[in-house]
């Protein structure tokens, strides 16, 4: 599974744990996460995280 | 001697004004000062504090509180966590020990870690739960990011109050307590700038919680309260929206003119063409009217000399604080002057990652500009027009 990490912030998504703070369901991945989703660390918006394989 | 003022039944302002206040975050000019607001709401059973003040003026809190004649709190709201708000909530808890901090969870971590609150002194509340003071009901909606991570906002439900905290604030020192809207759009916007935009996504989907609400006012924590909350909603949305408009941003230094006859030249050139131009020297112009122009300019073109091969460090530091603030600016470009040689455009694009922009080709001069740089000018205001066009805002 790729991986995605924030550019503002280095966090990574880990689609195994989701994000509880979002209320985002283990098991998801990246590309279904909402358009509104925002990284839990720094609020940044979901088209600033990138793929990194 | 303290002040209070009535804003509704059982709803009291008992915030300060910080009229000197010329500084915030050690970065941005406050033109009007600032204030730190606070408000108590009266219920026949419990009485609740919302949000407190900046330290310096916990003192002339309590004194407010004494003057509405308050000798008990059961509550006190903390929307948000920032020292400006909550750093004399120490001082309350010390007159009042038996009020219980409410905030959120997230809330309660960072005022235990930057306010040193013992934990039993906290009751954290879930998202949309109430809490019943006696004929007034508090409502808390979690809306994170406006502008930290633990940010809520509380309704007082009775009187379709919002206490919104910094969500719609301004930094604007009034003895008047509602917002004058002639007055108060640019301060708000302002403000908008310099706290609210990194998170604009997430400001879109706060707006549809307030949108859900019928309100009679919103009371912010910095800034006179909007009696017209539709008002200052519209305003967000527009900002926050993914809408630009038909300008460009020009931040220059220029140290020996060269930079400053290009300015001059791509302006008017902008100008004929009908695109609104916002134009700063940079070391002579207010950061936070900047960050306002930055709100919703299609363009950004950041004009700079060469200093030690690289691009002068006030249009650098104007590069950084853009990539911090994250506006939705479409389009940038460079252009300036050189002596020798230099990277200024490869170091002015890797400070900005996070600026979602297409890089129009920058114009950079050798010495005192020459014909030729100013036919590309020209060719990067028709490139600007062409890209403003395909928009369909020019």
């Amino acid at each position: 599974m790729d991986r995605y990490v924030c550019d503002v912030c280095g966090y990574v998504y880990d689609h195994e744990k989701g994000d509880p703070v979002s209320g985002v369901a283990p098991s998801t991945p990246f590309e279904e996460l909402p358009d509104d989703w925002v990284c839990p660390e720094c609020g940044a918006p979901k088209d600033s995280f990138s793929k990194v394989g | 001697m303290g002040v209070y003022r009535e804003i509704g039944p059982n709803v009291f302002s008992v915030g300060v004004i910080d009229w000197d206040r010329r500084l915030f975050d050690e970065l941005i000019p406050l033109p009007d000062g600032t204030s730190y607001n606070a408000y108590v709401v009266c219920g026949s059973e419990k009485t609740a504090l919302i949000d407190a003040a900046d330290p310096p003026f916990g003192e002339a809190l309590l004194d407010n509180l004494d003057a509405l004649g308050i000798d008990r709190l059961d509550y006190l709201v903390a929307n948000h966590a920032e020292q400006d708000h909550s750093g004399s909530i120490p001082v309350v808890l010390e007159r009042f020990p038996q009020a219980e901090v409410v905030c959120t969870p997230r809330c309660r971590e960072l005022l235990e870690e930057h306010l040193k609150i013992p934990g039993e002194k906290f009751s954290t509340v879930e998202d949309r739960s109430t809490l019943d003071l006696g004929g007034e009901t508090l409502e808390f909606f979690y809306t994170p990011w406006v502008h930290w991570p633990e940010t809520m906002v509380t309704y007082l439900r009775e009187e379709k109050i919002l206490f919104s905290c910094d969500f719609f604030g301004s930094h604007y020192a009034a003895s008047d307590l509602f917002a004058d809207r002639r007055i108060i759009y640019e301060p708000a916007k302002r403000y908008y700038a310099e706290i609210m935009m990194p998170f604009r996504k997430i400001i879109q989907k706060n707006l549809e919680i307030v949108d859900s609400l019928d309100l009679s006012m919103i009371a912010p924590s910095h800034g006179p309260i909007h009696s017209d909350p539709t008002f200052i909603v519209d305003a967000y949305r527009d900002w926050a929206s993914d809408e630009v408009k038909n300008e460009v941003v020009i931040p220059f230094v220029s140290m020996h003119g060269s930079t400053r006859l290009m300015v001059d030249h791509l302006v008017d050139g902008l100008i004929v063409r009908g695109i609104g131009v916002k134009r700063f020297d940079i070391a002579a112009s207010d950061v936070g009217k900047m960050a306002e122009a930055l709100v919703d300019a299609a363009t950004l073109v950041l004009a700079t000399c060469t200093v030690l091969a690289g691009p002068h460090p006030n249009a650098a530091h104007l590069a950084f604080l853009a990539n911090a603030l994250r506006p939705k600016t479409r389009f940038a470009s460079v252009i300036g002057s050189y002596g020798w040689g230099g990277k200024t455009v490869k170091v002015i694009q890797d400070a900005i990652p996070l600026l979602k922009v297409e890089l129009i080709e920058p114009v950079l001069a050798k010495g005192l500009p020459t014909e030729e740089d100013y036919l590309a000018l020209d060719r990067l205001a028709d490139e600007i027009l062409k890209k403003h066009q395909q928009l369909g805002i020019a």
